[in-house]
């Protein structure tokens, strides 16, 4: 009998928290098909329309140019940060040099230092070399943070390869460059995708830089939400057009890569 | 090629980013911290000052009131998300289908925006047409018409609940992996001897996660500390002053104010309250370590 009332109860905690999980998100979905004057009003029943997103993606809002920048940025920084974090951290994991704990240390208590302390001479810089407002100055400042964290997820991934077939070609004459060319980037590989779509995910998603280094042409899309905070008031039904486009591209990546991801999440930090 | 240089030569790309994207900016925000820089007035960066800034800081109420918002902010939120992240691991490391639903959609709210977080809670807490402001006003009549964001208590507490909601799914995952690595057999075995769930969780479980729990506090203290696109997008600070955070304090005085020096002296403060946790934490877990192999 206790059994069964706590087989109950665990269901009842399931299905409470997977409520104040989606509850956000669905209701901001919902909102991005409702007409305006149905968004004020708390009904289930209206007729969806794609009115909102027309609007969003038309003038004075032009969210396209936002998707545009967003897309860039994150696509170039993860270009740039993954495939140089993978190399540091092949050689982190493998070799035992001289000073290796001092530097992993150093790129790891980067992660400890605040947005806000990165982005003032940043912008300082930025400012006298007229790169304000451009899509370059996002990616610079956006591998800043992404570099450090690409490098220990990478190196985690790495760590769990075992290293006999490594040794076994490389006693067969092997080349380490080809040994890791060959053997350890198609093994490591979905560990690198992995850590590719953290990525995109973190450079996509980040406020702080883009709201401050950023005034009209290079605005991505978390900062655009803010534009639709007019002097008319809040215009939620725009905010949560927007809002989908933004979680969208986001939500398919995380599911798509759903077991690795909560592997990557956990490898290095456990450690 | 030689291991031995190999080595090195690859950490070079890596190495060159943090350099030019994390070491010269603050060192450069170092020097700054020392100067007068008034950017509405002085183009380039004014005088030493020496220790004028951060003096400054420690005299100014907004500075002061900026630290005590961020201590009630971060202590709230950790101890709340901890409690949650361990409660929902030790839930869902059963077997079960609609328990690996929920672990699969727990990866939601970590891939959302937090700005994006922000301005939904923004919207469903508005007074008047606001769907979770509406709904506690139905079913708890006392509560219609409560101007949730208007308030400086409950804007704090939504704050805060944005913060979970973000945190705590991640948070979970790190306490599951924790979890898959605690030896069941004496969680077996004491279940055998009649031990009731209760005491197998506080006398068995939670002990051999004590490593796991204190990197996941520590990382979240750190996360809290930095949080800052919801205070923008949810509160804006408001109302007043109180949900100005130390992150928020900063961005207002470099970017409102324009006050270069000052807000760089900040800067470093936060950096080194981090930096002491962070070392603190590396001892307790270096000890922790210690006292497990022992």
């Amino acid at each position: 009998m206790s059994k069964s009332v706590f087989w109950w109860v665990e269901r009842a905690l399931l299905l409470l928290i997977s409520t104040i999980v989606l509850f956000p998100i669905a209701w901001m979905f919902l909102t991005a098909f409702k007409r305006p004057r149905d968004a004020y009003s708390l009904s289930f029943d209206f007729s969806p329309t794609l009115a909102n997103f027309a609007t969003v993606f038309s003038d004075p809002w032009n969210l396209g140019d936002m998707v545009l920048n967003s897309v860039i940025v994150a696509t170039v920084t993860v270009l740039i940060a993954v495939p140089c974090a993978a190399l540091a951290a092949y050689s982190f994991s493998r070799f035992r040099v001289k000073g290796r704990k001092f530097l992993f240390f150093l790129i790891l208590s980067t992660q400890f230092i605040p947005a806000v302390v990165i982005v003032l001479p940043f912008f300082l810089m930025f400012r006298s070399l007229g790169l304000l407002d451009t899509r370059i100055a996002l990616i610079v400042v956006n591998l800043a943070i992404v570099t450090p964290f690409v490098i220990w997820m990478i190196k985690g991934f790495i760590d769990a390869i075992p290293t006999d077939s490594e040794e076994a070609a490389m006693i067969d004459g092997a080349s380490r460059l080809r040994v890791i060319r060959d053997i350890v980037l198609p093994m490591a590989a979905p560990g690198i995708l992995t850590s590719s779509i953290f990525c995109f995910i973190l450079t996509w998603n980040e406020f702080l830089f883009a709201l401050i280094l950023t005034r009209r042409d290079a605005v991505t899309l978390p900062v655009g939400l803010v534009s639709f905070r007019t002097e008319r008031g809040d215009l939620w039904e725009l905010m949560s057009a927007a809002g989908v486009m933004i979680t969208v591209p986001i939500f398919i990546m995380a599911l798509l890569i759903q077991k690795h991801f909560t592997r990557g999440m956990t490898a290095g930090a456990v450690k | 090629m030689q291991d031995r240089s190999l080595s090195y030569l690859l950490l070079v790309p890596a190495f060159l980013i943090v350099l030019a994207t994390t070491l010269y900016p603050l060192a450069y925000s170092l020097v700054t911290a020392f100067r007068e820089w008034d950017l509405t007035k002085q183009r380039r960066p004014g005088d030493f000052v020496g220790l004028e800034n951060f003096g400054h800081a420690f005299t100014e109420p907004g500075f002061q009131n900026s630290l005590w918002v961020t201590t009630i902010f971060v202590l709230t939120s950790v101890a709340l998300t901890l409690v949650i992240a361990m409660s929902l691991a030790l839930l869902l490391r059963r077997k079960g289908r609609m328990h690996t639903f929920t672990r699969v959609i727990l990866i939601l709210p970590f891939a959302m925006s937090p700005a994006l977080i922000g301005v939904s809670y923004r919207f469903m807490f508005n007074p008047e047409f606001g769907v979770i402001a509406k709904g506690l006003g139905a079913v708890f009549p006392a509560l219609e018409g409560v101007p949730w964001l208007a308030s400086p208590d409950l804007a704090m507490a939504i704050l805060v609940l944005t913060d979970v909601w973000h945190w705590a799914p991640y948070m979970t995952f790190m306490c599951l992996g924790g979890l898959a690595s605690v030896p069941r057999e004496t969680e077996e075995a004491a279940r055998i001897d009649g031990a009731s769930t209760f005491r197998i969780i506080f006398g068995i479980v939670l002990p051999q996660m004590k490593g796991v729990l204190l990197v996941t506090a520590v990382l979240k203290t750190i996360f809290a500390l930095k949080m800052f696109d919801q205070v923008v997008t949810l509160t804006g600070g408001g109302p007043g002053t109180s949900t100005e955070t130390l992150a928020f304090f900063i961005f207002n005085v470099g970017f409102k104010w324009y006050d270069m020096g000052y807000a760089s002296a900040l800067a470093w403060i936060l950096t080194a309250i981090m930096m002491l946790i962070s070392i603190w934490y590396v001892r307790m877990l270096l000890s922790e370590r210690k006292m497990a192999t022992a």
